[in-house]
């Protein structure tokens, strides 16, 4: 899917909701993956899955992806894939305040 | 019922401001629990000058649907209290014929069969591009009324395409297959007229022998059905021309 640009990103989120959701899904991934919640986990990487690539965060998008196909699937989920989303994540934000 | 309705023009983006390309303005319901995506979608067809319904649940979406004739609606698959596919499945099944476009992370061939086999008409791929949900949209928008749906309702009948079934007040018509395809054919076309060669190339191949008054015979049982079972509409002839099926009940208010 084509990279919308800064412009079409900030008209696609125009009052910031979905950035400082990121934030917020963000540490909730990191308190699930302490507490080894893999049914809460996979119901917000389903969400970021739908959602993330849509408002313009590709590589957030993406990642998710893959880790929600290997939940649907009974696949095991590695602390490592969820530690790359949870740094693409990091990456996203840190980009969407600095376009802001 | 949480039902989230928007005008036209209702916070729509300055950045769509009045879009030419769709003349047609017309009421969406959009059945989405992620408030981020519906947010987006109610924007994006509020600005395309489209009245929008938002709910996040599937019983809300069915109420909803039954109280208003949406023009389209957009069904995202995982909803909070039921599966998106039962609920597009329910909605056929109630004669809910308003288009459905399928919303979902689910990406396999499968899953998109299964979503246009419950009786969906267009399937969009979660994360989706926002210029192809306004292009679907307007295609689904842009179908004649009577090429939607495959349960037609013409008065008290009710022709089930999928189930090659004709029904009055819930008794089957005793059609034979080619007298289905006539009734199929005119239903579409409720009121309007369909000329002749349209019917011989809708029930006969390249190949196949046409008498000349095999078309006419077809007529004559069918009419006499509709007839005999009591339906409340019925086929006219325009000599020259070819026939077209009229809601009696219509025509008398008319």
């Amino acid at each position: 899917m084509r990279q919308p640009s800064p412009e079409e990103l900030r008209q696609l989120d125009p009052d910031g909701h979905f950035g400082q959701r990121l934030a917020a899904d963000c540490a909730a991934i990191l308190a699930l993956r302490e507490r080894s919640d893999r049914e809460a986990l996979q119901a917000i990487v389903h969400r970021l899955a739908g959602a993330a690539g849509t408002f313009g965060f590709t590589e957030v998008g993406e990642l998710a992806l893959m880790i929600d196909d290997r939940f649907t699937e009974g696949l095991p989920v590695t602390p490592g894939e969820i530690g790359t989303l949870v740094a693409a994540l990091l990456r996203g934000i840190q980009e969407d305040r600095n376009s802001a | 019922m949480t039902l989230e309705a928007g005008g036209a023009g209702r916070n729509a983006p300055a950045h769509h401001g009045g879009h030419s390309e769709n003349a047609l303005q017309a009421r969406i319901l959009v059945v989405e629990d992620d408030p981020d995506i519906a947010a987006l979608l109610g924007r994006e067809l509020r600005g395309l000058g489209h009245t929008v319904d938002a709910v996040h649940l599937a019983q809300d979406a069915l109420q909803a649907a039954r109280g208003n004739d949406y023009a389209l609606m957009i069904i995202d698959l995982g909803l909070p209290d039921g599966d998106g596919l039962d609920l597009v499945r329910e909605m056929r099944g109630r004669a809910i014929e308003a288009p459905i476009l399928m919303l979902t992370a689910r990406r396999k061939v499968e899953d998109r069969v299964m979503g246009l086999s419950s009786g969906a008409d267009d399937y969009l791929v979660k994360p989706f591009a926002v210029p192809e949900v306004r292009a679907r949209v307007s295609a689904l928008l842009r179908r004649p009324v009577g090429l939607r749906g495959n349960r037609l309702a013409v008065a008290n009948l009710v022709v089930d395409c999928d189930a090659l079934e004709a029904v009055v007040e819930g008794v089957s018509l005793p059609l034979a297959f080619k007298q289905f395809q006539l009734l199929e054919l005119l239903a579409r076309r409720k009121n309007h007229m369909t000329p002749k060669r349209v019917i011989e190339d809708t029930l006969y191949g390249f190949d196949d022998e046409v008498s000349a008054n095999s078309i006419e015979a077809h007529v004559s049982k069918l009419r006499r059905a509709l007839r005999v079972a009591g339906v409340g509409a019925a086929i006219e002839t325009h000599r020259g021309i070819g026939y077209r099926l009229v809601d009696l009940g219509a025509a008398t208010a008319n």
